[in-house]
């Protein structure tokens, strides 16, 4: 039972701050939305939205890049690409994530394991590279695959999903000042080595996406395969028993402040995206098993332990839709997921998260990946890549942005960028930009 | 290890043994207890290691008395915790909650020796255009009346050319809002406060969210902690 903690405000300034902090409006902890929670927001009209995008042979440069779309209304150039800022090369783009005080945006390459770091504040409207971190393997000690980039107080905590030993899922959160300097490294607990960390089952050691909840002081990480599995043809891969065998089955609950793991939770068929709640007291987090199209809940119950339950279905799990992406409403009532093998976006009231219901759902198109939706919950955007071996190859060479105006009820399309056409590329991860942000 | 056991002792770490036989934390910082936004308990000093981010920045600055000394001399020494504000801001997530933070800590050292012989305060501006060091010290007399507990000192800088090379090597950006009547203060900035250690290294950097007394003394002891196995 919590109670408040006491005024220890003593002297007419501090009373004066301390009437202030009561006065505040209880401020929103995450992003728009599902972003680290130490970084500003925009809470308002994005003006931006950046495009990690993977390079294909025959289009344009044939380079990884950074593609920016101008999604400000009333804008002559609105939902049009309007700059691309190439990296030189193609190292299998995909995820990234802006630094704390949002000045820059990290871009890690999964199969050379570089880390590009593009400045979005002197010129949002156009990211410049200002730093290639081409060390990260030698930094940590032979970890593999920069993934989830995660902000924390003047520092990026990297999840990655391998390591230059074996190759395997085994791998590490990597730790980086803003400016790029090695801090750290946290091994992933795995059976024999599982650095004080309750396991439920077993402990593989694998890593994905890294999310915290800081007023609970816990970090969450997922798992995905190991470099010898995502930089091999899937095709393959399904046929490898052996390949087949080597995909996470685990999360892993951190303590956030001395990133020790506490508990791994066994949550099998590869949990990949996370996604926290917002609300004050909402003590939970969704995930989607990929391989099995589950829905997955992870709280802390009433006895202050966290758990991790299965809570639903995502489609028709026997026709393996895998679910690729998430993101929650900033009201913590709504979740979007989309699975890449059917193209769709399904929408469930989360408004019980033990029991979520699938309110609505739509086909976004071929192979939808990634679904970034706006503060305000109004504007959903979505794109269409995965990774370079794992995308279809019999369904033509559809690759997209497309955006969507949401009213609670229906998605009806605002613009759609065709990424072949233009010779961009495949496009994967988005993150939103804003020149209000800088003044 | 004598040394270390006292240091223990000082720190509130060794279990002293309650009527019951349950081993009480004698921290006083614990009193706290938990908050809505703080919604847990604080690891034991010691059981967990601190990386090493960066050596803490340098550059001429001046306490509330107008006395120049350089930013590094300041921090290093002991254990410091660093905070970057305006006194301007009104913002009450930003400079507002870390100065409050601090106002705790040293609160908190009025009753424990060990922390109010080993950790300095010092809460740096950057607005030198109207955090002159008179303002300083007259914002740092409102917060730290009377001269028990830890030591806790004010600073600012001569003009904004000695200014800005510290809050790059510190990281901290901060940008001129375009309304300067902004009723929060004229400036943007994320919220920093810094950990340094003895030797002059950036050991741990807190924000908005992370600016919990309980967590930070934590910080603070484990690094006093590490001072005293090496020998410090």
């Amino acid at each position: 039972m919590m109670t408040p903690r006491p005024v220890m405000f003593m002297t007419r300034t501090l009373a004066v701050l301390a009437l202030l902090l009561l006065l505040a409006p209880a401020a929103p902890r995450a992003d728009e939305t599902c972003m680290s929670p130490y970084m500003p927001k925009i809470t308002g009209q994005e003006e931006f939205i950046y495009v990690w995008t993977l390079g294909a042979e025959n289009l344009g440069d044939g380079s990884d890049k950074v593609v920016t779309v101008d999604v400000r209304p009333g804008s002559k150039t609105y939902g049009k690409v309007i700059n691309t800022a190439s990296v030189g090369g193609r190292n299998e783009a995909h995820h990234g994530g802006l630094t704390d005080d949002r000045r820059h945006l990290w871009l890690g390459g999964l199969d050379t394991s570089k880390i590009f770091v593009f400045d979005i504040a002197t010129d949002p409207s156009k990211p410049k590279l200002e730093k290639t971190i081409d060390t990260f393997v030698k930094d940590s000690g032979g970890v593999v695959g920069p993934h989830g980039h995660y902000a924390l107080p003047g520092r990026m905590m990297v999840a990655a999903l391998s390591n230059n030993k074996d190759h395997s899922g085994r791998t590490a959160l990597v730790e980086y000042t803003n400016d790029g300097k090695y801090v750290a490294t946290y091994w992933m607990p795995i059976d024999g080595e599982t650095f004080g960390a309750r396991v439920e089952r077993v402990a593989d050691g694998y890593g994905y996406d890294l999310r915290a909840l800081p007023r609970k002081n816990i970090m969450l990480s997922s798992s995905f395969t190991g470099w010898s599995n995502y930089m091999m043809d899937v095709g393959k891969v399904v046929q490898d028993e052996e390949a087949m065998k080597r995909f996470g089955q685990t999360m892993v609950l951190w303590d956030l402040h001395t990133k020790k793991p506490l508990k791994v939770f066994d949550v099998p068929g590869v949990p990949l995206e996370i996604r926290f709640a917002t609300g004050d007291n909402h003590n939970w987090a969704f995930t989607a098993t990929n391989l099995t199209s589950k829905l997955w809940l992870i709280y802390e119950d009433d006895k202050g332990e966290w758990q991790a339950d299965e809570v639903g279905d995502i489609g028709d799990p026997s026709k393996v839709p895998m679910p690729v992406a998430m993101s929650i409403s900033a009201d913590d009532k709504l979740l979007f997921v989309t699975t890449f093998s059917d193209g769709m976006v399904r929408a469930y009231d989360i408004t019980d998260p033990h029991h979520p219901k699938q309110t609505y759902e739509k086909v976004i198109g071929h192979q939808v990946n990634m679904v970034s939706q706006s503060w305000d919950g109004k504007r959903v955007y979505f794109t269409s890549s995965v990774l370079s071996r794992w995308d279809k190859k019999d369904e033509g060479s559809e690759e997209y942005l497309r955006a969507y105006n949401w009213d609670g009820k229906e998605l009806t399309p605002a613009f759609d960028i065709d990424f072949v056409a233009e010779k961009l590329g495949k496009p994967h991860l988005m993150r939103f930009g804003s020149a209000s942000l800088y003044n | 290890m004598r040394r270390i056991v006292v240091v223990c002792l000082a720190l509130g770490l060794l279990p002293v043994m309650a009527a019951g036989g349950e081993p009480v934390d004698t921290r006083p910082e614990l009193s706290l207890g938990r908050s809505a936004e703080y919604d847990y308990d604080p690891p034991v000093p010691g059981t967990y290691r601190l990386p090493v981010i960066e050596l803490a920045g340098d550059g001429d600055v001046l306490t509330a008395d107008g006395k120049r000394v350089h930013l590094r001399d300041v921090v290093a020494g002991q254990v410091s915790v660093l905070s970057f504000v305006y006194t301007r801001c009104a913002d009450p997530r930003a400079c507002p909650m870390a100065t409050g933070a601090l106002y705790e800590i040293q609160q908190i050292s009025r009753k424990d020796a060990t922390l109010a012989e080993n950790l300095r305060l010092v809460t740096f501006s950057f607005d030198p255009e109207h955090d002159t060091p008179t303002v300083m010290k007259e914002y740092g007399e409102m917060l730290r009346p009377g001269g028990k507990g830890c030591e806790w000192m004010f600073l600012t800088t001569g003009s904004a050319r000695e200014l800005q090379p510290i809050l790059e090597e510190y990281g901290q950006r901060v940008d001129r809002k375009r309304n300067a009547n902004d009723p929060m203060g004229p400036f943007y900035h994320v919220v920093r406060v810094y950990l340094v250690d003895a030797q002059g290294r950036i050991r741990n950097i807190y924000s908005y969210g992370m600016l919990d007394p309980r967590m930070l003394l934590a910080d603070v002891r484990t690094l006093i902690l590490e001072a005293a196995a090496a020998g410090g």
